[in-house]
């Protein structure tokens, strides 16, 4: 859709019916993701069969909950163009809500995790409210306002253990597969999050988006809501980054604001987007993917993070300068994207 | 020889598409041009390329003989074409004296500043009255004025103005076209685009009309205003309001 | 009373500093429409820079500002050749300047941690600790000369905007870039000029923070936005705003800090932000809505 929507001005009737009409998603396509989900469904099994399991496991739930992360924050992000460095706040209010019943009462987050994303969809509501008046930068600039003051009052409140946060109990199950019910779970959220944004991507309210990010003027003129359209998408992106939040802590074995409520987190979610391709279904999955390995592999060549943001700053900046469009942007403006990538 | 000529120009905004289609023109030194034709025909793009706000994608504007080559705005001005755009044209957190000061802001002789800020006095004492008033607090036909007025300053060969009557007062806009006329006296080759037709071909030397980005027919001002065809196609509305005021 | 006017002595001394962490930035937004989310890790390294020639060479921060401010600069005029003269024009410049910024903040960050570590750092000169009475209010020193300083420097702004060439165009471009154009101002020199004196003067900053506030890599973060939300709070682009709004803010966060608790101060920035969003979200000084 990239190209249709820098060519056409708004809401030409060429662009409505591309983007309103989704082609039937080919066979070949399907079976990829099939043959993708089997392998992502058997993984935890397979601890027989291979020497590094919890490794393999881990790294792959790390994988899937990027996946989640960076598909939510392209609802907004990418589809209607309003960039937010604030989500990681959705991370950690997600992840509280699950760890504050867990360490008072025993109640595991495995019930509360859909709580910890109502509660993030919540404050996508509220916040939306106030920081959708402006436009532009203006939003930018509330978004990292809002990381802020929360991390600024988790750090203040001793009932949520304040700088320190809360110690979590690990899961009681045996040791051997304490990883698989984590994998599953960001497999539910990271599968979630795909879905979500393409069933925004194929509808009304998706090409609204679409139509704020190209001219807001001109979509008002054009009676496409734009207020409540960008709240509500501010709402839905945050869903699944509060769930993962709430999983992800209870892996963790702890929350704490500094961990949950930080920039850091937020700048990972904008880069894979970006570097994927923002407003396409498989970009932000491909940039997790790409920038989960680069990091791996850059812990374990150089063993420092610092190297790490190093690494995520120069590829942010060249992909701005040289491919705004990302990876599946690029690809497809030079008709070269493979057809299990092109979900838009 | 042409004092500045546009040859074959190519010219539109972002990844739209052109709205100058090879478009060519010739302005000679002394005489005065109004420009008219329908809107989206070009008028305004036009200026902005001869400014160089805008560069085009092909062709070449030649002044004085020496081709442009995607020169910058200011660049342009230094080398005596200067630009009074449509709307907000003035500073309006600076003073009028400080407007025109900026006006020359190319000049680097303080004496030369003054004696033209005098002579911006003279042909504006609306504007010598309200030196010390900010530009974005006087009314539109002041700010129009103090817009023209910081153009002199650099002392233009060529000024090209887009729609100055624009959004004035009738009796406003009458004193507007007064003050463009002792500009031409003072020799200044005047290129004008004007949404109110007639006026302008009544000012100027020689008409020229755009039409779908390329130029359809140009004359004589006069000639332009009395043939039929063109009253016709292109005059047909500003007969009407043109005949009222 | 008497506590609550030490308090705002202290406010003012921090506002002082804060306008002149902020001046800059408000600077770069109202001349060349970039929101530089990497303001603040300017002054964070530029407080690294002085913090390490105090230790190696003894060289006082206040007297490094003297190489501080060119040296940043060059450095600024070069990032504004080598980065945002390409993005000039782009579609969406306003927000491609944002990322582009966060991307190189996230850079020098991770440089600065990858050379420099993750620990606290504070420069202890003498004056750290010294601190002058007026009656019966304590004024500390370091934050008087560094109140001071700021404020000599941000008179010298005023002066340079006001009375040379340069200054007026660049105030020109402040005020209406396409006339700026057209009355011969060279928008792109200009830029450059103004995102120079930007990071020069998050250099001079550099120099307080290294002895004000002990800073680490990552610290950047917190100071843009709370910069950032007082550079709205002022009206995004007015040097007036960002003034006020750092006086304002500096009292208020002191006072939250004495009356609430020591880790509730930056919450004053926070409430302003949204709060201003809520009544006025031009801000304070700003003529135009900051879309």
């Amino acid at each position: 859709m990239i190209e249709d929507r820098a060519d056409a001005g708004g809401l030409e009737p060429e662009v409505v019916e591309a983007v309103a009409a989704p082609k039937g998603p080919g066979r070949s396509r399907w079976g990829v993701v099939a043959v993708l989900l089997v392998g992502l469904l058997l993984l935890p099994l397979s601890r027989p069969f291979i020497d590094s399991y919890n490794y393999t496991v881990l790294l792959a739930t790390n994988g899937l909950m990027w996946i989640a992360l960076a598909s939510s924050w392209n609802i907004l992000g990418g589809y209607s163009g309003y960039i937010s460095l604030g989500h990681a706040v959705f991370l950690g209010v997600g992840g509280y809500v699950a760890a504050v019943p867990l360490f008072y009462y025993g109640v595991s987050p495995f019930l509360t995790a859909l709580a910890g994303g109502l509660a993030a969809v919540a404050l996508g509501l509220v916040a939306g409210l106030i920081t959708l008046r402006t436009r532009g930068p203006a939003f930018i600039i509330s978004t990292i306002a809002l990381l802020f003051m929360f991390l600024l009052i988790f750090e203040n409140i001793d009932y949520l253990g304040g700088t320190a946060g809360l110690p979590l109990p690990v899961v009681p199950i045996s040791r051997d597969w304490l990883k698989a019910p984590f994998f599953y779970a960001m497999l539910i959220a990271a599968v979630g999050s795909i879905v979500l944004s393409y069933q925004v991507a194929h509808s009304k309210f998706g090409l609204g988006l679409r139509a704020i990010a190209e001219d807001e003027t001109k979509a008002e003129v054009a009676g496409v809501p734009t207020r409540f359209y960008k709240i509500i998408a501010f709402a839905l992106s945050a869903f699944w980054v509060g769930v993962a939040g709430a999983m992800w802590g209870y892996s963790l074995a702890f929350v704490r604001p500094t961990l949950f409520f930080t920039v850091a987190i937020s700048a990972q979610m904008v880069l894979m987007a970006i570097i994927g391709g923002r407003g396409t279904v498989a970009g932000p999955v491909i940039g997790a993917v790409l920038i989960v390995a680069v990091n791996e592999f850059s812990l374990t060549q150089f063993g420092s993070s610092e190297i790490n943001i190093l690494i995520s700053g120069v590829l942010l900046v060249t992909v701005l300068l040289f491919f705004p469009l990302g990876i599946v942007g690029t690809l497809r403006e030079k008709r070269l994207l493979p057809a299990f990538l092109d979900w838009d | 020889m042409a004092l500045l000529e546009i040859r074959n120009v190519n010219a539109g905004y972002g990844k739209g598409p052109d709205i100058l289609k090879g478009l060519s023109l010739e302005v000679e030194a002394g005489t005065s041009y109004c420009i008219i034709g329908p809107n989206g025909a070009g008028k305004s793009t036009l200026l902005k390329v001869i400014s160089g706000l805008l560069p085009p994608r092909s062709g070449e504007v030649v002044f004085r003989d020496v081709p442009f080559n995607g020169a910058r705005p200011d660049q342009v001005l230094a080398s005596g074409i200067c630009f009074v755009p449509q709307d907000q044209a003035v500073f309006p957190e600076m003073s009028v004296k400080e407007n025109l000061t900026i006006g020359a802001y190319l000049e680097k002789d303080r004496s030369v500043i003054k004696e033209r800020m005098e002579r911006v006095f003279d042909l504006f004492p609306i504007l010598a009255e309200r030196a010390s008033q900010d530009g974005g607090t006087m009314s539109g036909g002041q700010q129009q004025m103090l817009a023209l007025g910081r153009a002199l300053m650099i002392d233009p060969a060529v000024m090209m103005l887009d729609e100055p009557s624009l959004g004035l007062a009738p009796q406003i806009a009458q004193q507007i076209f007064s003050t463009i006329r002792e500009l031409e006296a003072l020799g200044i080759t005047i290129v004008m685009v004007e949404q109110n037709a007639v006026r302008g071909l009544e000012l100027a030397d020689w008409g020229v009309v755009l039409d779908l980005g390329i130029v359809r027919f140009e004359g004589p001002a006069d000639t332009i205003l009395d043939d039929p065809r063109i009253r016709e196609l292109y005059l047909g509305k500003a007969v009407g309001s043109g005949g009222t005021t | 009373m008497t506590e609550i006017l030490q308090v705002t002595i202290f406010g003012l001394l921090l506002g002082g500093v804060y306008a002149l962490f902020a001046s800059g930035l408000t600077l770069a937004f109202g001349v060349m429409r970039i929101v530089n989310l990497a303001h603040a890790v300017f002054i964070v390294a530029a407080a690294y820079a002085t913090f390490f020639a105090f230790e190696e060479l003894g060289i006082d921060p206040l007297v490094s500002i003297i190489w501080l401010v060119p040296l940043f600069f060059i450095l600024g005029v070069g990032l504004y050749m080598t980065f945002f003269v390409r993005i000039e024009g782009s579609p969406r410049y306003v927000e491609m300047t944002v990322l582009l910024t966060f991307g190189i903040a996230i850079m020098i960050e991770g440089l600065l941690g990858w050379r420099f570590t993750g620990i606290y750092r504070q420069t202890q000169p003498s004056y750290l600790t010294d601190a002058y009475f007026w009656g019966d209010y304590i004024v500390p020193a370091g934050q008087l000369y560094a109140a001071l300083l700021s404020l000599i420097l941000l008179i010298a702004l005023w002066l340079f905007l006001r009375f040379t060439r340069v200054g007026y165009g660049i105030r020109a471009t402040m005020q209406n870039r396409d006339a700026a154009q057209l009355v011969g101002v060279n928008v792109r020199r200009v830029s450059a000029i103004s995102f120079g004196i930007s990071t020069a003067f998050a250099g001079a900053g550099g120099a307080f923070m290294s002895y004000l506030f002990p800073f680490f890599p990552f610290r950047h973060w917190q100071w843009i936005a709370l910069l950032l939300a007082l550079v709205v709070l002022g009206g995004m682009g007015s040097l007036k705003g960002a003034v006020a709004g750092a006086l304002i803010l500096g009292v208020a966060s002191s006072l939250v800090v004495d009356q609430i608790g020591a880790g509730w101060g930056p919450m004053a920035f926070y409430a302003a932000l949204f709060g201003i969003l809520l009544v006025r979200p031009q801000g304070l000084f700003g003529k135009e809505a900051v879309a």
